[in-house]
């Protein structure tokens, strides 16, 4: 596997959703291409930050009364 | 669908006010707060969601239970965001003091350049990542939903969504990475990208 192929597959592998083979094919990849290893951690980091912002403060009372439409 | 909800919506549908409170109350926390994660604007995501609720009550009787009504609320609501988004002025800034930065325990710097890189990522996303793609990452990434969620919202196959995933994840890390915010700073905001990326 190249570094562009392996790029390409970095969403498919955060979200679990590679078959057997490319996930292997890949983990090889990256554990021998430091460079791939560091895109994929900056990739790995932003979302994983982006997750822990999924939830606004709703205000509690925030709730509309249909009857009032 | 579950037996519940669908009975929820049959007797709402007859005009049963009770389950129509029901109905709409556990969904509208939900729809605001996709609202906020596509919007960054809690007027306008209020606005949308009250527009959305509206839209839904009107056309409960066209709603063929063919998805969760959680579903069909969120497709009312993304589409009535895009028709806002043609409307609206781009990049509206927003507020270091809107976000929520969970609780820690180490140094306060270190607190400060998460909470700028929390500032930063959303920026990013709200701003600078194309509507087409930032809708599929608020749904998958801040709401969490599954691929076939997703595909139902918007009416696409699985492999556009995961194409658009794939390429809006891109553009993500490619505008954060490169610290673009800065060019595209304005005098009400103060983007600082560049200094905390060390990834």
């Amino acid at each position: 596997m190249n570094c562009r192929k392996s790029r390409a597959l970095f969403s498919d592998f955060y979200d679990h959703g590679l078959d057997q083979k490319s996930h292997k094919a890949l983990i090889a990849h990256l554990s021998g291409c430091s460079e791939c290893q560091k895109e994929y951690d900056s990739f790995n980091k932003i979302l994983v930050i982006l997750k822990k912002l999924n939830k606004y403060d709703v205000p509690h009372d925030y709730i509309k009364d249909i009857r009032n439409f | 669908m579950k037996v519940e909800e669908f009975n929820l919506i049959d007797r709402a549908k007859k005009g049963d006010r009770k389950a129509l409170d029901d109905l709409f109350g556990r969904e509208q926390r939900y729809i605001f707060n996709l609202m906020i994660q596509l919007t960054r604007d809690p007027a306008l995501a209020d606005d949308l969601t009250q527009e959305t609720l509206l839209g839904a009550y009107q056309n409960l009787n066209k709603f063929r239970l063919q998805s969760s009504f959680r579903t069909w609320l969120s497709k009312i609501a993304i589409n009535l965001f895009r028709k806002e988004c043609r409307r609206r002025p781009k990049h509206v800034s927003i507020c270091l003091e809107e976000i929520k930065v969970p609780s820690e325990k180490t140094l306060p710097e270190r607190i400060v350049i998460k909470r700028e890189m929390q500032w930063c990522i959303l920026h990013s996303l709200q701003q600078h990542v194309p509507k087409q793609y930032r809708e599929v990452l608020v749904l998958r990434d801040l709401q969490n939903l599954s691929y076939e969620e997703i595909a139902e919202i918007l009416s696409w196959s699985i492999g556009k969504i995961k194409s658009r995933i794939h390429r809006g994840r891109k553009i993500l890390r490619a505008h954060f990475v490169n610290g673009k915010c800065k060019a595209f700073a304005e005098k009400d905001y103060l983007c600082i990208c560049d200094g905390i990326l060390e990834l």
